[in-house]
């Protein structure tokens, strides 16, 4: 039966090539290698609300930018690890707290407010820090690339395992009925709100623990960068290219735009955004099952 | 409090409005003909204010000349992606079934794109240049020369589009499809044709802004998004597809953001503005001048 744990061969590659990198050790390596497994953390997490449920999250940098700045806060106030777990924290309760209301708004008008929510906690963040009179957020004593590595690492193999066990799960099973269709998903007994506001504060968690370690690696908080929508469209745009029906999509969906921009960002930063623009249309128009599915084989047939 | 009641503001109020209605106006078109959420209409107006700063730099072209230019600039281009990509993506049964996200998706692709296209060829630096600025007095208000060719400009275009929907039969076939799609279909109105009307309107309509907007400020490839942005809060606002009601809802906002911003500081603009997006789109998603789908 070698059907049985192809699913597990991508994954697995990524596993072990992750545990090797440290080996050879070059700072540049690891810094890639951070990159690598913070977008895969963040993509594996966003599929959790918006690849399972449908409700497509254009916001997401809110939730990296919230982790960010908590971090960046609780800063020599307390240890590092509770400074991140803090992240997560607030981050999903952030999540909690707007969901009751956001997710009532569906379809476009979803993707909308998400991205607007986003840019309304940025400028309120802007806002207050110019009334605690700081303009940007220094970090000292933040620890070695190699730890950060290690946090980011394990994000991504939790956001992965997690990506995966759910889409099998009970819950899994509610997301995916209430995303073909809500009404009928309700009628048959699934408890359709709280599932979605289940699903949006686990795909808010390891967003808010990544934005926090991001943070650490530049030493410096300034909300313009931490909230920057372009977190948000790079992760729609990876789930998109890598495919998002599958955990395996976000791993070449990550791993695909994360050597792109290795190549293609120091030389030439505006050539590489103009790639990710025309692959998104691409993949939009001519592959919509992305990577991934082109690797599964024949359309149509239902992972 | 003399500020917040002086003709000044109130024209200041009426000038934003105006080129408000006017950007939103052509996102409404193709949103309400398409259902496409055009994210790229910000930087058809900074393409149209390129083509407004290079006319006049390279070849001394009048910014009033400028507007024909851009204008068929923009149509150019929505004809182009028209037959690129949305032909492709309103014709596929697959691709329809989540149409609204898919467009997204596809202009975002389209923003990118064009900001560092921009970008690359121009460089990222700020441009300006001079046009009509003489003060003119009226009263106690005293406005420069290109702002008043922003006000007139806009109200004329909103005005003439308004009377074009109302009344000519191409208009009218436009206002057909935002209605009733399939009804359209049956009466026999060459959808296809329609829709490439509607596109290369919303964006030669984008390009005027962008001429305009370029008397009165300095350009950059980025300067496009919070006119995305605004748009998107307009026909919120009105309610998508609504075009009377998007064009109340353009003055509705320029006055929210000049008087907010009177009122407060002009580090809340950004604050206001999602602000009154999240609050319509939580309270009334069918906008607050909005009932239901009608369109009048």
């Amino acid at each position: 039966m070698i059907a049985a744990y192809r699913p597990f061969i991508l994954p697995a590659v990524f596993a072990i090539a992750g545990l090797a990198l440290p080996i050879w050790g070059s700072n540049y390596l690891l810094g890639v290698g951070f990159a690598l497994f913070s977008w895969i953390a963040l993509v594996q997490s966003w599929t959790v609300l918006s690849a399972m449920t449908g409700y497509v999250s254009l916001g997401h940098a809110v939730f990296y930018g919230l982790g960010a700045y908590v971090v960046a806060l609780s800063w020599g106030v307390v240890p590092m690890a509770v400074g991140l777990l803090l992240a997560g924290l607030v981050a999903g309760v952030f999540a909690l707290v707007v969901g009751m209301p956001v997710l009532r708004v569906r379809g476009p008008y979803f993707v909308i407010l998400t991205f607007g929510l986003a840019e309304l906690v940025k400028y309120l963040v802007i806002i207050l820090e110019s009334e605690l009179g700081s303009f940007s957020r220094l970090m000292f004593g933040a620890p070695d690339l190699i730890w950060l590595y290690a946090i980011a690492f394990a994000l991504a193999a939790i956001g992965t395992i997690g990506a995966f066990v759910i889409r099998r799960s009970r819950l899994g099973r509610g997301l995916l009925a209430l995303r073909e269709n809500e009404e009928a998903a309700e009628t048959v007994g699934v408890p359709v709100n709280r599932l979605k506001m289940i699903a949006f504060a686990l795909s808010a968690v390891i967003p808010g623990i990544i934005g926090g370690l991001a943070a650490m690696r530049t030493t410096y908080f300034e909300p313009m960068q931490a909230f920057d929508p372009t977190v948000s469209f790079t992760i729609v745009t990876m789930a998109v290219v890598g495919g998002s029906d599958d955990a395996r999509g976000p791993l070449l969906g990550a791993a695909f735009f994360t050597l792109l921009s290795e190549l293609l960002w120091a030389r030439l930063p505006q050539g590489y955004m103009v790639v990710l623009g025309a692959l998104l249309i691409l993949f939009v128009l001519f592959i919509p099952r992305g990577l991934a599915g082109m690797f599964a084989g024949r359309p149509g047939r239902a992972a | 409090m003399d500020v917040l009641l002086s003709g000044q503001l109130l024209f200041a109020a009426l000038i934003t409005g105006a080129l408000y209605a006017l950007i939103a106006l052509g996102l409404n078109l193709v949103y309400g003909t398409m259902r496409l959420l055009n994210v790229a209409h910000g930087d058809l107006v900074m393409i149209g204010a390129y083509v407004a700063f290079w006319g006049l730099t390279l070849f001394g072209l009048s910014p009033i000349a400028g507007l024909v230019v851009a204008a068929a600039a923009g149509a150019l281009l929505g004809w182009l992606t028209y037959l690129g990509l949305f032909r492709r993506l309103l014709a596929s049964p697959q691709l329809m079934r989540r149409l609204e996200g898919n467009s997204l998706l596809l202009f975002f692709g389209i923003s990118v794109i064009l900001q560092n296209l921009a970008a690359m060829a121009f460089t990222a630096s700020a441009r300006g240049y001079q046009f009509m600025d003489q003060v003119y007095r009226f009263g106690d208000v005293a406005l420069t020369g290109n702002r008043i060719f922003v006000l007139v400009t806009a109200v004329t275009i909103c005005a003439a589009v308004y009377l074009l929907l109302r009344f000519h039969v191409f208009g009218l076939a436009i206002k057909a499809l935002i209605e009733r799609r399939d009804a359209a279909v049956i009466v026999g109105v060459d959808i296809d044709r329609v829709q490439i009307a509607a596109i290369c309107l919303g964006f030669a309509i984008a390009a005027i802004a962008g001429v305009l907007v370029s008397t009165t400020e300095q350009i950059s490839p980025f300067m496009g998004f919070p006119f995305t942005i605004s748009a998107f809060v307009v026909i919120i606002l009105g309610g998508l597809g609504n075009i009377t009601a998007g064009l109340i809802a353009g003055l509705l906002l320029g006055v929210l953001e000049v008087y907010g911003v009177a009122l407060t500081s002009a580090a809340y603009r950004s604050v206001l503005i999602y602000g009154v997006f999240i609050g319509i789109l939580l309270i009334r998603p069918q906008g607050l001048l909005g009932r239901g789908s009608v369109v009048r």
